[in-house]
């Protein structure tokens, strides 16, 4: 979609929070260490669309979904939702932009206020801010938020209180509530990880339809890539507060270019016990943010690292239809199709195996 | 915790029912009496001028036949020092003593709860402000200081009531901010901010109903607080000399020569009065408290009446029983129609309903189900580990010839552990803070082993946890140098520690990531291939299953839906519960195929289906269904499944479709 705008673009977005420093490091004159949370994120949510956000805890995705709601202050980029960059926005103007953009976190047993009724949670958003008029109109809106959310009967559900709900319906119940405001991005931090399995689908297939038939933004921030893989068009992985891979779903893991997302990928244990495959382990766990290796931030752990790896740092490489990875091996396929831009990126990109050779 | 939610969630929802909490109140003995005690303090106050004999404020001529005149028909509690009634007395008294109570207490609460809220909302240096102030309040003597400034201010009820109320805050403060803090970082609060919600709005909505309650139960032992200092002020001769308070009645007679009389009506009378607040206040408020946090009342891992104990403390070494030798091919483990109920307001309720199954040595099972489906309950079961309220209502667990439940408890010791380890969810929680991993290891080795020496013990510690990856150094490390992964990595070597037949598993990987999750596991199917172990492996991950375990048992409602080896229950679900199942887990290796949910809820134990406790959810259900409870009918291939459509002679067998193709 070339000519519609997206809903949310994110340019070099950064995230410190200030170190800690010690005696020590006051006397040796040590600078304290900055934890990059986040550091120089980019990327664009289309209508309609929903992007995931995948990596292991600790790589920013969490981060960034706050910086996004504004729940907390950016240390450098830009963030621009329907065309406003939130920064340059006053406070006022940035509570008229939450409206747009909405919030669904991961524990619905505990975002929603349990002394609230449910038809008080979903009407609160319209309180505060001020669209609640008249309560004819506030209880027309909260039914029609929650049929959107698929509680039906609405009516049955109004005065019901969080306990008195299954785990699924809160999280509906939480999903109403910010589909009152009628925004145009939804940010769903692990929506479903607290549910029980049978649950799951449901609620994943609800936030699918919203995409699809409201033309609703979503910014899936999760760590399973099984759920991604039936549910988001794009994925963009991060690792230490970077995206290193970002393009269509089924592409990207499909035939992932990023030894990181190779790694990931075939780690996600499958039901299908005749799928069992030696899965490549990465040793040791992600590294503390505070310290991020030099050049490729992912070469300590990288099984195919070599001698360039720990000196550059690479950038993005556009490797056709959207498919970027940051990773040097994949830098002289990118340069073919900077080349030949109508050519195929990697041969690989059109088969389907996951047990594609490495691209280098 | 799945264990926590299961067993709890049924036992507590009747009695928490936030909606009344007043019932709630009054269901407690404590409340009930308290609520009555002070009701009638109240109900005597309000109607004192109707219901006393005499008026103590009057004028009235008397004698020196009148003081202190025994107990009579005239006057039933005697006379005092000014020949007044001191019934009467008593009665009026109880107006100023409440008045004092509730007047001083409201201004200590406004105090404290303002205070308090804005310390813990705003938290920074305004709040470490205010909580340096509250500290310095809450040293300094009370009393000392309230007789100092009545002495100075005059000695009316307006100064009392302010002293005492503007020294009484700090309590309702300090507990107010820490309530507050709590309620500030939880999740609803989040979401509030980020509908853009302002702080007047969030305190108001969110914070403040979360307080309330607390400040309410607070309130009622500040009551009691301030009528005590009352009393005392009065009792030191601080009173308003002009009005008739329970202190002062015991002033008076103190220091005018009762006790020399022998007049014990003018003393014992007020101060039976106020113990009587004192006590129904005091009762109130603890019910209150209870009836308002619930948890207060129990934990779920305190000991239980049986003397089995909730986590595997490794203390009280039992030596170790050498079995008989068995057969071979005997299987290791045979449980058989394990039931496990839990206690509740509303009757027992069912967890486990005849879990039946065997393992040899070496394998690796799954047991498979969504949260309150029984499978925490029914390994904790087999271990006697159950909670407090839980118990084996019938059943065997036959490990290797011997049957765990009927063993004692120094012989389950000896077993448990050292035969037959668990690694809990969330298991990284459960190391000791204060001692060094390689230490914990260590004790646990020794535990098991007394003859082992500690130099012995601690080196093979440091073996063991090279074994599961983590550097023989970090051994003498603390549990908090530790990340998540190599916490459980740690209390895995723990329960290895003494080369157990069988590792029960307990959502071993849930809190941690896919990377760390996959060396988990790789080094458990490592670890019991190289060591001979089998494992049970409690999840609800369907893909762990898929990739790990070779054969699963699918638990639904308490009972075994289905088992069957991996593969041919991937291939061909034959209970509608796992065909669904399999149909609503996403499948990185399947993206393509669409995933739908299963229509409904899991039952809840205290209401559970009389039929097959799936049948609300079934689409193949029918009549039979709701009624009768499907046996497990064996099927080939050593494959089981509880339902009436695999009956044999039924001619409607589901669709055996793969789970993968199917939908």
């Amino acid at each position: 979609m070339p000519d519609t705008m997206p809903v949310l673009r994110v340019e070099g977005l950064e995230k410190r929070f200030p170190g800690h420093r010690s005696l020590l490091d006051v006397l040796q004159r040590r600078a304290a260490r900055d934890v990059r949370a986040v550091d120089g994120l980019s990327f664009e949510v289309m209508p309609g669309e929903v992007l995931a956000l995948v990596g292991e805890s600790g790589c920013g995705k969490t981060t960034t979904g706050n910086l996004l709601l504004g729940l907390m202050p950016s240390s450098a980029g830009r963030v621009t939702v329907d065309g406003h960059e939130v920064g340059s926005l006053s406070h006022r103007e940035l509570l008229r932009l939450r409206r747009t953009v909405q919030m669904i976190f991961q524990d619905p047993y505990e975002s929603l206020n349990p002394r609230m009724q449910v038809a008080e949670i979903v009407a609160e958003p319209l309180r505060v801010h001020g669209e609640a008029g008249t309560p004819q109109e506030t209880k027309e809106r909260v039914l029609n938020a929650l049929v959107q959310a698929g509680m039906t009967p609405p009516e049955a559900y109004l005065h019901r209180l969080p306990f008195e709900l299954s785990g699924g319906q809160r999280q509906r119940v939480a999903i109403a509530a910010a589909l009152a405001l009628r925004p145009r991005l939804l940010v769903a931090d692990e929506p479903v990880s607290m549910l029980d399995v049978s649950i799951r689908a449901e609620i994943l297939n609800l936030l699918r339809a919203l995409a699809d038939e409201h033309g609703i933004a979503v910014l899936m921030i999760t760590h399973d890539l099984s759920t991604v893989a039936a549910y988001a068009d794009r994925i963009a992985v991060m690792y230490l507060g970077r995206i290193v891979e970002i393009g269509d779903a089924r592409t990207v893991l499909g035939n992932p270019q990023h030894p990181y997302t190779r790694a990931l990928r075939s780690v996600v244990p499958v039901p299908d016990p005749s799928a069992r495959r030696r899965p490549v382990i990465l040793s040791g766990e992600t590294p503390d943010p505070s310290r991020i290796p030099s050049g490729c931030r992912f070469h300590p752990r990288c099984p195919v690292a070599f001698a360039r790896c720990p000196t550059v740092d690479p950038p993005l490489y556009d490797l056709g239809s959207g498919h970027l990875a940051a990773c040097l091996l994949v830098e002289d396929a990118a340069q073919a199709e900077a080349v030949a831009p109508a050519a195929p990126a990697v041969p690989a990109a059109t088969e389907r195996t996951a047990e594609a050779p490495p691209a280098g | 915790m799945t264990a926590l939610v299961e067993i709890n969630a049924p036992a507590s929802a009747p009695t928490v029912a936030p909606r009344r909490p007043f019932v709630a109140l009054l269901r407690r003995p404590m409340g009930a009496i308290g609520v009555g005690m002070l009701l009638i303090a109240l109900a005597v106050a309000i109607l004192a001028p109707f219901i006393a004999p005499y008026d103590p404020y009057a004028n009235v001529r008397v004698t020196i036949f009148d003081i202190y005149q025994a107990p009579s028909g005239a006057h039933l509690l005697g006379t005092d020092d000014r020949g007044k009634d001191v019934f009467s007395a008593l009665l009026y008294g109880t107006r100023v003593s409440l008045l004092v109570g509730f007047s001083a207490a409201l201004i200590a609460l406004v105090i404290g709860g303002l205070v308090g809220i804005v310390a813990g909302y705003r938290g920074g240096r305004i709040g470490a402000g205010l909580m340096r102030i509250t500290d310095f309040f809450l040293v300094i003597p009370d009393l000392a200081l309230q007789i100092v400034i009545v002495a100075i201010a005059g000695q009316s009820l307006v100064n009392i009531i302010i002293v005492i109320g503007a020294l009484g805050w700090t309590t309702t403060a300090r507990v107010v901010r820490s309530q507050t803090l709590s309620v500030r970082e939880r999740k609803f609060v989040l979401r509030a901010k980020a509908i853009g919600a302002g702080d007047i709005h969030i305190l108001r909505r969110h914070i403040l109903p979360q307080v309330l309650p607390l400040m309410l139960a607070i309130m009622v032992l500040v009551i009691s607080l301030a009528i005590l200092a009352e009393s005392t002020l009065a009792f030191l001769g601080l009173g308003d000399p002009t009005l008739t308070s329970w202190g002062q009645m015991l002033n008076f007679a103190f220091t005018r020569g009762a006790v020399s009389a022998g007049a014990w009506w003018a003393l014992i009378p007020p101060g039976f009065a106020i113990v009587w607040v004192v006590l129904g206040t005091t009762l109130l408020g603890t019910a209150l408290e209870e009836a308002l946090n619930p948890r207060l009342k129990r934990h779920h891992l305190e000991r239980d009446r049986s003397g089995s104990r909730p986590v595997p403390e490794l203390d009280g070494a039992g030596s170790l029983v050498l079995p008989p030798p068995r057969p071979a091919n005997a299987p290791l483990l045979s449980v058989r129609d394990l039931v496990v109920e839990f206690d509740s307001p509303s009757g027992p309720l069912r967890a486990v309903d005849g879990v039946s199954f065997d393992m040899r040595r070496g394998e690796t099972i799954g047991l498979v189900g969504e949260s309150g489906s029984g499978k925490t309950t029914t390994v904790l079961a087999m271990l006697r580990l159950l909670p407090p309220g839980g118990r084996v209502v019938s059943g065997q667990v036959m490990f290797d010839g011997e049957d765990l439940m009927g063993l004692d408890a120094r012989k389950l010791r000896a077993v448990r552990w050292s035969r037959l380890a668990i690694v809990f969810q969330g298991a990284m929680n459960a190391l000791n803070p204060v001692r060094t991993v390689g230490d914990q290891v260590a004790e646990a080795i020794r535990t098991h082993e007394p003859s082992a020496g500690r130099r012995a013990a601690i080196t093979r510690a440091e073996e063991l946890l090279e074994r599961v990856g983590i550097p023989r150094q970090r051994a003498r490390d603390y549990p908090h140098t530790y990340s998540g992964g190599m916490r459980q990595r740690a209390m895995i070597a723990l329960a290895l520690a003494c080369s157990p037949d069988i590792v029960v598993a307990d959502e071993p990987t849930t809190a941690l990531d896919v990377m760390i999750q996959a060396q988990i596991l790789e080094l458990l199917a490592g670890l019991s291939s190289e060591l001979g172990m089998a494992t049970i492996m409690v999840t609800h991950d369907l893909g762990v299953v898929g990739q790990r375990c070779d054969r699963v048992l699918v638990m639904y409602g308490g009972i075994i839906a289905e088992e069957a080896e991996a593969f041919r229950l991937y291939a061909h679900p034959q209970h509608p519960y796992t065909q669904q199942l399999l149909a609503s887990f996403p499948d990185l290796s399947h993206p393509e195929r669409k995933l739908a949910g299963i229509a409904g809820i899991p039952p809840r134990l205290d209401d559970m289906p009389p039929g097959c406790p799936f049948a609300p959810r079934c689409p193949h259900v029918f009549d039979r269904c709701r009624v009768e409870r499907p046996p497990a009918y064996d099927l080939s291939h050593g494959r089981r499944a509880a339902c009436f459509l695999v009956e044999p002679g039924h001619e409607r067998r589901p669709a055996s479709a793969g789970g993968a193709a199917d939908a």
